[in-house]
């Protein structure tokens, strides 16, 4: 009996760079190959695990049968694998339609729970989705988003992200409660936040390994494989999927209305997670 | 409620259900293979030795599998019997996505049948069959060669005989092809003029009318197609542990066998057919006319 370790967050919240850490990190710290398709942690809503371990075309399912039978899958899969299973995932924690939770705690050995400031992530996310800044600020307020809307990717099932308060609060809350990484500190201090978060996930790490990883996932050497081989990772067509890569960012970019639509909207989050919502 | 018997695969099918994808029984007038009744199901078969959410198989091989709110199927130990057993609700549509789906592969698989995850295409007087999960663009490239002129055998479960004199023999299985709305329309059709696949859904099924090649045909090629746009070009021939190694993307439904116990025929059997048609071949999926023209290209080389 297996499980999973969930690697959670809003979208744009520094998940991928989480999980191409932990990819280097398990691998002793070698640089990473954009070559090729970075297959570690997948997204927790691939329909391809769904296909191969209920033995359904997932394709064919209702979006309600995908959400129901995802519960199902992530027992499914933990009783048929011995290893840990790390997954992507951008749903906010909660239950199916039938009140079964979407990352049942028996199948979970952990998660880790980045999050950051809902001002940067405004930015990156109109970036990556093409939207303007007004529109991703609507977005991140929006109760019951979804991405990945159904039928839209084939790729990936719906999921429901919620509004960026919403999608937070339920991952503190979650059972078990994860491990909270903030894009803010690991951006200041990775190999810190990397070794926490290495001894949450069971994993033992060199010195060496964990500095090896920190390195192949510099944000300036991720921009500059991503020029030579591409990362493709659901962002609008012709964009950079490695943008800019830093904290604070926002202050740039939003005007002061829109800092503050998003800290009306989100500062009682905001100030739990202690984020300066001055502007 | 009596219906005319139907074809899929050579069997000669009985249902209570309507299955308007199959041709109607038109070959000799042999004895029924499989007999499709409305019924009851148990919620529980006897001994089931595994658990698995949706499958139950029982210790003398009666296999259960259920789909929530749809319905719930029974397949008899020699795969000749499936009793249906409709939820409240359900459409016919509903139920035929999963009779035709998950339960006609335990259906083949209790029946010695090989099941592939691959459309079919005849190439000459033989097949060729692509292969790959859900979403590679299987049926697309169905679709597409058929609007070249090429008859289709199967669309997205193609199944082989291993026991035919000849070697691996794919059975034709009916004349549609499932397609994403976006393929349908990219092809000139409209989503008007085909039937979603169950209420709700963005999938239709096109009519293949005389595209579809209805006379089983001699397995010549058995090519994945890559979905990995970083793969190489061309065509590519795996060694022997490289092609067992794609065991999982080239079966259909591939753990289906742990759960029937299949898996040791099964594994013999796509082992033979590697050895047929002489290994696997990979091919990045082809998503523009210039890949598709390169496909098409390929048929006569495959079967020869």
């Amino acid at each position: 009996m297996g499980g999973f370790y969930w690697i959670a967050s809003y979208p744009k919240s520094g998940n991928t760079w989480m999980r191409l850490l932990l990819a280097s990190l398990i691998d002793g710290g070698a640089p990473l190959d954009f070559s090729r398709p970075v297959g570690f942690a997948p997204s927790a809503a691939s329909p391809s695990d769904m296909d191969l371990f209920l033995d359904v075309e997932s394709s064919e399912l209702t979006p309600v049968e995908q959400t129901e039978l995802r519960h199902d899958l992530a027992l499914a899969v933990a009783a048929a694998t011995a290893e840990p299973q790390y997954r992507k995932v951008h749903d906010r924690w909660g239950h199916s339609p039938s009140g079964r939770p979407l990352f049942p705690p028996a199948a979970t050995l952990g998660s880790i729970y980045l999050v950051r400031d809902p001002r940067d992530v405004a930015v990156s996310w109109a970036h990556h989705s093409g939207t303007t800044l007004d529109e991703a600020i609507d977005f991140l307020g929006r109760p019951g988003a979804v991405v990945a809307a159904a039928g839209k990717w084939r790729d990936q099932f719906e999921q429901r992200v919620d509004s960026w308060s919403a999608h937070v609060a339920s991952w503190l809350a979650a059972e078990p409660v994860p491990l909270v990484v903030a894009y803010e500190a690991l951006s200041a201090d990775p190999l810190r936040v990397l070794a926490q978060v290495a001894i949450h996930c069971g994993l033992s790490a060199s010195a060496d390994t964990l500095a090896g990883a920190v390195e192949a996932t510099r944000f300036a050497r991720l921009q500059q494989q991503e020029r030579i081989d591409g990362f493709e990772l659901g962002q609008k067509a012709g964009r950079r999927f490695f943008r800019r890569g830093i904290a604070g960012g926002w202050r740039d970019t939003l005007s002061h209305a829109q800092a503050n639509r998003i800290v009306r909207d989100h500062g009682a989050m905001m100030e739990r997670l202690a984020y300066d919502t001055g502007v | 409620m009596q219906h005319e018997d139907l074809a899929i695969c050579g069997l000669r099918v009985r249902s209570d259900l309507a299955l308007p994808e199959l041709l109607p029984w038109t070959a000799d007038a042999r004895g029924v293979d499989l007999v499709i009744e409305l019924g009851d199901v148990p919620d529980r078969v006897s001994g089931a030795a595994e658990t698995h959410p949706l499958i139950q198989v029982s210790a003398d091989g009666t296999c259960r599998f259920a789909m929530p709110e749809v319905a719930a199927f029974l397949v008899s130990p020699d795969g000749r019997a499936v009793t249906v057993a409709p939820s409240p609700g359900a459409t016919e549509a509903d139920i035929r996505v999963f009779l035709l789906g998950t339960v006609f592969a335990i259906v083949c698989q209790r029946r010695g049948l090989l099941t592939l995850h691959a459309c079919c295409v005849r190439a000459g007087s033989k097949a060729v069959a692509f292969a790959g999960d859900s979403g590679v663009g299987k049926s697309t490239l169905a679709a597409r060669l058929r609007a070249r002129g090429h008859a289709l055998l199967t669309d997205d479960v193609t199944v082989v005989d291993m026991e035919a004199p000849g070697g691996p023999l794919v059975l034709p299985t009916f004349p549609r092809l499932k397609l994403w709305r976006d393929a349908l329309e990219s092809l000139g059709h409209t989503v008007d003029g085909a039937g979603a696949i169950r209420p709700g859904l963005d999938k239709y099924q096109l009519p293949l009318d005389d595209g579809f090649c209805n006379t089983p045909l001699p397995l010549a090629a058995l090519v994945r197609l890559d979905g990995n746009r970083k793969a190489p070009e061309g065509l590519r021939l795996l060694d022997a542990v490289q092609g067992l190694g794609e065991l999982g993307k080239v079966l259909y439904r591939p753990r289906l066998m742990l759960r029937l116990g299949t898996q040791a025929r099964q594994m013999a059997q796509f082992l033979r057919l590697l050895s047929f048609v002489g290994g696997l071949r990979t091919l990045r999926r082809p998503e523009t006319m210039a890949g598709w023209s390169e496909v098409e290209a390929l048929l006569p080389v495959l079967a020869d």
